[in-house]
């Protein structure tokens, strides 16, 4: 073993001294010197340091390109922006008034009424509208009325919700709602009765919300529609609703309660009106309604059928220069007859039907309760005169009845006469002033002057 | 009461009387309609078949309106007020669908 490495040892050894004597002896041109060396290495120290930070900028080059190209937008996302670009559009454009779904209409009225023996009085009513189209058969409206009763004296702010419902149309003939709803019962209630939309200023006889004959308006559901009968056309609408109470004591017993929109006996009233038109001119219409009317807590039966027939001819006539407008409604009351306890002094009429009876202590009243009334009415707006001014006039004729039955306490028969003209300040703006004859059977005769200024908006 | 009923039959003559009379009288309304006709300049600017379709909606709008009121300007509401108010009146007044769509066809052309 210790001969290899001895051996390893002097040939080492000999190779260290032979490298020894060379340093004494002239560089050969392929060998540097230290000095030249140690700049080569610093030169390589710099270019390695420089080549370092070279490659650390390209790297965070490298890093935000990378990053840049990570947070460019895609296509989609793009689309994503259009989109809600496009739905913060339409959102300000529905937002604006008269593109929203939303539509304020109504109309709006003051009315002065001199009657021959009572105060004159003026009052003031506004009936704001809204309509809100939730889809294009979903719709949903509601009108409320404010105005002031001076009739009392005091001039009270009364607000009455006139009706609120919602209708889906079904299909091209069927259109379903519910809620509050105009009556479709004649055709003055649910079509005529706004102030800019009726000739004269207060309603026919047999109708309005106190002392008429017929619902205004009832709480219930609906089905109605149009459709064509070859050139003619025909409509209809049923309803059933919670239905009138019959009154059965004070001074308005045997009339009928339409403003009681709480169901008294869990029976509901059905009704409806059918419509022709044989020309678009004509409509005639036949309306019914029938309803148990007993009252909780009475102990007779009944039941109450209304009918009512409508006729409309609205034409513009060359040969007469303008536009006629003729309407009649009749409606009859058929009310069971019961017996009321009789709390009323003088109801019972000299030659009247009224029977009183007595049982016990207590006395009763019966009488036959069919009532009817009606109007006919005519009015006339010469469209077609050369005169800005009498194309903007109406002449306006009514006349009215109320046929109560005999017996009944505080029930007198009516016949009222109006004469009326009106001014249109534009197609829903209108002055009218009007006169009235009333005359009461078996009471004193009346004239009144009403005046009223309308606008419908 | 006799004198009320012979008052209520006189009414009912008058009432059949002035139908007849106001019939007879009142037959034409063609002018009334071509009164109230879409601008001609817009008419030219749409087809054949829309032009009649609108024609159609404008005769259907003057005698369904006046029915029960005064006709207003078709440019006093936008085109979306038109669309909830025939909306509203087509429940209200039972229009047809065919004239539901024309007369808002026709408001739309003459807004």
């Amino acid at each position: 073993m210790n001969t290899p490495l001895t051996c390893i040892a002097l040939v080492g050894l000999a190779l260290c001294s032979g490298a020894a004597l060379g340093q004494g002896q002239p560089q050969d041109e392929g060998s540097v010197s230290r000095a030249e060396h140690e700049a080569l290495r610093n030169d390589l120290e710099t270019l390695r340091a420089e080549m370092a930070a070279m490659r650390k900028a390209r790297q965070a080059n490298e890093r935000a390109a990378h990053q840049d190209a990570t947070q460019a937008p895609t296509w989609i996302e793009l689309e994503r922006m259009r989109l809600r670009q496009d739905m913060i559009e339409q959102t300000l454009l529905e937002a604006k008034y008269g593109e929203s779904n939303f539509h304020f209409t109504g109309f709006a009225f003051t009315r002065f009424t001199n009657v021959e023996g009572a105060d004159s009085s003026f009052t003031a009513v506004v009936a704001p509208i809204i309509l809100w189209e939730l889809s294009d058969r979903l719709l949903f409206e509601t009108e409320l009325e404010f105005g002031l009763e001076t009739e009392d004296g005091e001039g009270k702010t009364e607000v009455e919700l006139e009706y609120a419902h919602a209708s889906y149309i079904l299909n091209d003939y069927v259109t379903l709602g519910a809620g509050k709803f105009l009556t479709p019962f004649g055709i003055f209630g649910e079509r005529l009765h706004p102030a800019w939309i009726n000739k004269l200023p207060d309603a026919p006889l047999p109708f309005g919300h106190h002392g008429g004959l017929v619902p205004m308006s009832s709480l219930g559901a609906y089905v109605r529609g149009g459709f064509p009968l070859g050139d003619a056309k025909g409509n209809y609408s049923f309803y059933v609703s919670n239905g009138p109470s019959l009154n059965v004591e004070g001074h308005g017993v045997g009339t009928l309660d339409f403003e009681n929109f709480g169901d008294i006996n869990n029976n509901k009233a059905f009704g409806g009106r059918v419509g022709f038109l044989p020309w678009p001119e004509i409509e005639v219409g036949y309306s019914f309604q029938f309803a148990d009317v007993t009252p909780s807590g009475f102990d007779q039966q009944a039941d109450a059928l209304l009918q009512s027939i409508d006729v409309s001819y609205v034409t513009e006539s060359d040969l007469l220069g303008g536009l006629i407008d003729l309407r009649f409604e009749w409606v009859f009351s058929d009310v069971d007859d019961v017996a009321f306890a009789a709390e009323v002094e003088g109801h019972a009429e000299e030659g009247g039907h009224a029977e009183e009876e007595e049982e016990g202590n207590e006395a009763f009243i019966t009488f036959n309760n069919e009532r009817s009334g009606g109007y006919l009415q005519l009015a006339f707006r010469p469209t077609k005169s050369d005169m800005e001014f009498l194309r903007n006039l109406e002449f306006v004729g009514r006349y009215g009845w109320l046929d109560l039955p005999s017996g009944a306490p505080d029930a007198f028969d009516q016949e009222r006469w109006t004469i009326g003209v009106n001014y249109w300040l534009n197609p829903s703006t209108v002055l009218k002033i009007a006169y009235e004859h009333t005359e009461i059977d078996g009471g004193d005769d009346f004239d009144a002057i009403k005046a009223m200024f309308a606008i419908g908006f | 009461m006799t004198t009320k009923t012979n008052s209520h039959t006189s009414i009912r003559i008058l009432f059949v009387v002035g139908l007849v009379w106001v019939g007879l009288l009142g037959c034409k309304t063609e002018q009334q309609i071509a009164d109230r006709q879409p601008d001609p300049v817009a008419m030219t600017q749409i087809g054949d078949e829309a032009s009649l379709a609108i024609t159609g909606g404008a005769k259907l709008w003057a005698q369904n309106c006046i029915r029960c009121h005064n006709i207003r300007n078709p440019a006093s509401l936008s085109d979306r007020q038109w669309e909830i108010v025939l909306h509203h009146m087509r429940v209200r007044a039972n229009l047809t669908a065919q004239e539901h769509e024309l007369i808002l066809e026709f408001l739309k052309a003459a807004n």
